[in-house]
């Protein structure tokens, strides 16, 4: 077993959110702010008890937007010791590291997304939207004159790999079809998910041909929201009038491929496996401790190599096991006959928030008040948020 | 004919990220020869353009013209561009060329002279070229 000396010591203790919607016509520091605002409330902390910040974007110190110095000015908390900015899995991992190590004791995490120009027309459209994404820091040498650099940071390998998987285990896309029905099963449940219809088997085959063989029904929904959580020692957590959710273990997962994605590392090598194997090597828990399931489903193809990675079966194998965990009463999987997987509606459903909301679904869970989609007697849930390439976590979380 | 100086290459390529570590490769589309860095201690085949060997951590760093002989790793056809208001009429084909040189060195290209029902993974492909709005740019073609 690997060293980790964070088991249980830090802990999330505010939760807050701002609404979801397709086009919310605010600024992404608006919505970043709301969630911040609600997840300070719900902590019941004062503001200036917040001294470090994990702002939103890949780019780590970059100023604007839902940035932390932004941040920090716009709710006008007076001191800070540590700052930063995060995405997907990787900003709850770099507070949670910045809590335990002491760099600060109250860390403010905030997560906003907006639809961004090149989502959707109506977007593109949108001057404002426009503005914002030409002063965004993209943080690389992206696509733009060269074909051959088309692939870096882009969706569109995550369609290559798809194909790859089914050519490597000769499976159809059954099982990407029943993670994404999964997702709008508990779409239906969430008052705040994009799409509250449920879908079919059938609708998902039927969807929009986007990247062949990706449909659009693989694809999160582009929207405008944030999330926020308020993060503390446990000793802290302690002392406030909240139900604390403890990090039990996590960990990150670098490879030697970087940004050019069709040098994908394979099946064994990729950064979710690296996460998890990491994860576990930290942690006494195992699949069998474990509640709820967090797989990130930013493309389908996320979710069903996070499932892989995490042990629930052997890689490439995701196909039969799904098919053995389909609750088809409900339209949705309950893995092992026993766990729930993405219970808010994930990125496919509840919308476009980077993982984001997946760590506050779970955190929610935890706590146990969630109305009609509780889990009852949940202790303890598994996420994994990120990509093949970059920012990938793997946390457990616990009651 | 001499090789373009740095100018030349920058004015030839305004949209493209042109710096230290790349510009030999571009040097070398321009003349019809796709160039990608080897190291000369341990023969490493480095891609993206980097200037440190990552097998053996020596400088000796040189743009070495490949073969042009690979395979079909992986694939996608794009039906819906960013723009819908530029739709596309046939969808873009892009694909993750294997390069014979080493395994796992993989390029970025189109795929011409072949249907895309007709592609299959790991099928031999070999370097051609394409123009495109008055440059010329690397593609692979079905070999034999």
């Amino acid at each position: 077993m690997a060293r980790n000396p964070l088991r249980d010591r830090v802990a999330i203790v505010g939760i807050g959110s701002s609404p979801y919607g397709r086009d919310l016509q605010r600024s992404e520091l608006s919505l970043g702010l709301e969630a911040a605002v609600n997840a300070i409330a719900d902590a019941g902390i004062d503001r200036q008890e917040i001294d470090g910040i994990c702002g939103s974007g890949m780019t780590s110190l970059a100023m604007g937007n839902a940035g932390f110095l932004s941040l920090q000015g716009a709710l006008g908390i007076e001191r800070c010791t540590w700052g930063k900015n995060g995405w997907l899995g990787s900003a709850l991992v770099y507070t949670v590291e910045a809590v335990f190590s002491g760099l600060c004791d109250m860390a403010l995490l905030v997560q906003a997304n907006v639809r961004s120009p090149g989502m959707s027309r109506a977007a593109a459209r949108d001057p404002f939207r426009a503005r914002a994404a030409q002063f965004a820091g993209i943080g690389g040498d992206v696509g733009l004159g060269d074909f051959a650099k088309r692939w870096i940071h882009s969706g569109e390998p995550y369609a290559a790999i798809m194909r790859r998987y089914c050519h490597d285990f000769g499976v159809n896309k059954d099982a990407f079809a029943m993670l994404a029905v999964n997702t709008r099963s508990y779409g239906a449940l969430n008052p705040e998910a994009v799409f509250q219809s449920p879908l079919s088997l059938e609708d998902y085959h039927a969807s929009r041909m986007v990247w062949d063989p990706m449909q659009v029904a693989d694809m999160d929904v582009p929207c405008d929201c944030a999330e926020a959580l308020v993060i503390t020692t446990a000793e802290r957590a302690r002392d406030l009038n909240v139900k604390p959710v403890f990090v039990h273990a996590m960990a990150l997962g670098g490879t030697r491929i970087g940004e050019y994605y069709e040098n994908f590392a394979g099946w064994r090598d990729n950064s979710f496996q690296v996460s998890m194997s990491g994860l576990w090597d930290r942690s006494e828990l195992r699949l069998p401790d474990i509640d709820l399931f967090y797989p990130y489903d930013g493309y389908t193809m996320d979710a069903i190599a996070i499932t892989e990675a995490a042990g629930y079966c052997g890689i490439g194998e995701a196909t039969d096991y799904f098919r053995t965990s389909w609750d088809s009463s409900r339209n949705i999987l309950m893995l092992d006959g026993r766990v729930p997987v993405l219970t808010d509606g994930g990125g496919l459903a509840h919308g476009r928030a980077g993982g984001a909301n997946l760590y506050a679904e779970a955190a929610r869970q935890l706590r146990g008040n969630l109305g009609n989609r509780q889990v009852p007697g949940a202790q303890s849930a598994l996420i994994g948020i990120g990509s093949f390439f970059h920012d990938p976590a793997a946390v457990i979380l616990r009651a | 004919m001499s090789e373009p100086d740095d100018a030349e290459v920058f004015a030839h390529y305004p949209d493209v990220h042109i710096d230290r570590d790349n510009i030999a490769h571009y040097r070398g589309l321009m003349g019809g020869r796709l160039l990608i860095n080897r190291c000369s201690d341990c023969g490493h085949w480095i891609y993206p353009h980097r200037p440190l060997c990552p097998a053996c951590l020596s400088w000796n760093v040189v743009p070495t013209e490949v073969s042009g002989r690979g395979s079909l790793y992986m694939w996608t056809l794009i039906y819906q561009s960013r723009d819908p208001d530029t739709p596309l009429y046939e969808p873009i084909l892009t694909a993750a060329v294997e390069l014979a040189e080493q395994p796992g060195l993989r390029y970025l290209s189109r795929v011409v002279g072949c249907p895309p029902e007709a592609l299959r993974h790991d099928m031999p492909l070999r370097l051609t070229w394409i123009e495109e709005a008055g440059r010329n740019w690397p593609a692979f073609e079905p070999a034999g």
